[in-house]
């Protein structure tokens, strides 16, 4: 499918079957989710970020039944980076209202990533000048864990992490997106 | 139409969910026995799971399958991109019902048992589709159907 | 013209401070606190805290804006109070957090005041001067809610962001 016509299928959800919310609900909501995992693991930043992306992968799980629902397309994307627009172009666009932009392939088609111009849970957000955060903490891990998840139930292991981020001074946001496998169909189990 | 059965399974090819609306016996003809017991389940699945794959091979990878019929009854069959399957069992005179399956899935399973925060992901032994407004929800469309 | 600005918490605590000069009129942005009345400002403009809360008060209908200078729930009380040649503006938030605001014009020499008279600030209490604290104290109170909406932010904690205060700087340039 052309990633113009995952755009105009992202807009057209977007505007006619989402049920809006106030962004500042999401951003605030996320802002504490973040925020008292730090309390709760004691700034453990590495194990905020393995846990973000735990409650991401479970999100994902289900959040791709919500998606195929939406968006109708019940046909499977035919290569990876097909896959890779209608994450954009539709995932992010109709749950998010976001396009990051999909770049950085790597020759294999296997791997690339997404660049995030906006990125409305980090909004306001200013890490902790405790000198570790800067480093150490991926705010917004959460989206590499709903990607993971939601890419599983669609029969594709992937591996997702964040590469840089505004909030830490980098220029851009970036996650990393690597296809590891396709799953094979599960099997019944044999008969005896 | 009648429906007699319905059946989803997962992505690990485990039954989740069985119902039927089995109709009362007309004196003089001979109902389709086609109880739901687990075993049946199975069958359901490894047959529906075989003419899946037969027909991907055949038609190529976009072909789907979609329906076969019996001298006694017709069997519907929908797969999600996610390795759902949902599996209706109807007399044989009726329409495709591919669509109605897709209703179910996105209507009832996705906004009942799919969004319902406190169901687990993966139903073992369909634990977690035991949910009252899914139940309803599938009877009342079913029925409005018949 | 020289400015010290605080914001003091709901306990009375203090929650930021910065020190700044008028830009105004050639103005280089540096305050011209001498090192003897710096220290001192801390003290005048906590002492004016008081008043401030009686002002508050007094009007009955708490961050309602009713005293004309207000919107958005946050209250200017304009000036409030004044210790020789220190003058303290005060706007209160809608969570009762305090912008106090102490303007020092420098002290007329008798060449100079002809020329500065039109200057911002050069009559602590004049429509103009109320009018430029309270552009000045809107726009941080814009920047304030955004600071405090950082999920890192507890309610009453010290405000340490660098943005913040650069975005107080860019305010008291643009107004004072």
């Amino acid at each position: 499918m052309a990633a113009s016509k995952a755009s105009r299928i992202g807009e057209e959800i977007w505007k006619t079957r989402i049920d809006k919310v106030n962004a500042e609900l999401v951003t605030l909501t996320y802002g504490t989710i973040v925020a008292q995992l730090c309390k709760d693991f004691e700034d453990d930043y590495p194990e905020v970020n393995r846990q973000l992306d735990k409650m991401g992968y479970n999100i994902g799980l289900r959040l791709i039944e919500d998606y195929l629902a939406k968006s109708n397309t019940m046909k499977r994307c035919s290569n990876f980076r097909e896959t890779a627009d209608m994450i954009s172009r539709v995932g992010f666009k109709i749950f998010l209202n976001i396009t990051p932009q999909v770049t950085n392939w790597t020759a294999d088609n296997n791997s690339f990533s997404l660049v995030f111009d906006e990125n409305p849970f980090a909004d306001f957000v200013e890490l902790p000048d405790d000198g570790r955060a800067q480093n150490e903490l991926w705010y917004s891990n959460i989206l590499c864990g709903v990607l993971r998840g939601a890419l599983e139930m669609v029969q594709m292991q992937v591996e997702a992490h964040f590469i840089s981020d505004v909030l830490r001074g980098n220029d851009t946001t970036e996650m990393r997106v690597t296809l590891i496998r396709y799953i094979d169909d599960e099997l019944p189990p044999e008969d005896d | 139409m009648v429906v007699y059965s319905f059946y989803i399974f997962d992505r690990h090819t485990e039954c989740v969910y069985v119902k039927s609306w089995m109709p009362p016996q007309v004196p003089g003809t001979p109902a389709p026995v086609l109880s739901t017991g687990s075993d049946n389940a199975k069958l359901i699945f490894g047959t529906v799971f075989s003419l899946r794959n037969m027909v991907r091979k055949l038609g190529g990878d976009d072909d789907a399958f979609i329906s076969y019929r019996t001298g006694q009854y017709k069997l519907h069959f929908y797969e999600t991109p996610a390795n759902l399957r949902f599996v209706m069992i109807t007399d044989t005179g009726s329409a495709s019902m591919r669509n109605v399956l897709h209703q179910i899935y996105i209507n009832l399973w996705v906004e009942y048992v799919v969004k319902n925060p406190l169901a687990p992901v993966e139903h073992k032994g369909g634990a977690g589709v035991n949910n009252e407004l899914f139940e309803l929800g599938l009877d009342q469309f079913i029925r409005g159907l018949m | 013209m020289s400015y010290y600005f605080a914001i003091v918490g709901t306990q009375d605590n203090p929650l930021f401070e910065y020190e700044f000069g008028t830009s105004k009129q050639g103005g280089d942005g540096q305050s011209r606190f001498t090192e003897q009345v710096r220290h001192l400002n801390q003290f005048i403009l906590h002492s004016s805290l008081d008043i401030a809360e009686e002002v508050q008060w007094s009007h009955g209908q708490i961050g309602r804006g009713l005293t004309g200078g207000g919107s958005r729930n946050g209250r200017y009380l304009k000036c409030i109070d004044k210790f020789f040649n220190n003058y303290i503006s005060c706007f209160v938030t809608g969570g009762n957090v305090k912008f106090l605001l102490l303007h020092q014009p420098t002290t007329p020499t008798s060449t100079a005041s002809s020329r500065s008279s039109t200057a911002i600030g050069a009559n602590p209490t004049s429509p103009a001067t109320e009018e430029a604290i309270k552009m000045f104290f809107m726009e941080v109170y814009d920047n304030w809610v955004k600071a405090i909406m950082n999920p890192f932010y507890k309610a009453n904690m010290e405000v340490r962001s660098p943005i913040f205060r650069a975005r107080v700087a860019a305010a008291g340039r643009k107004y004072l």
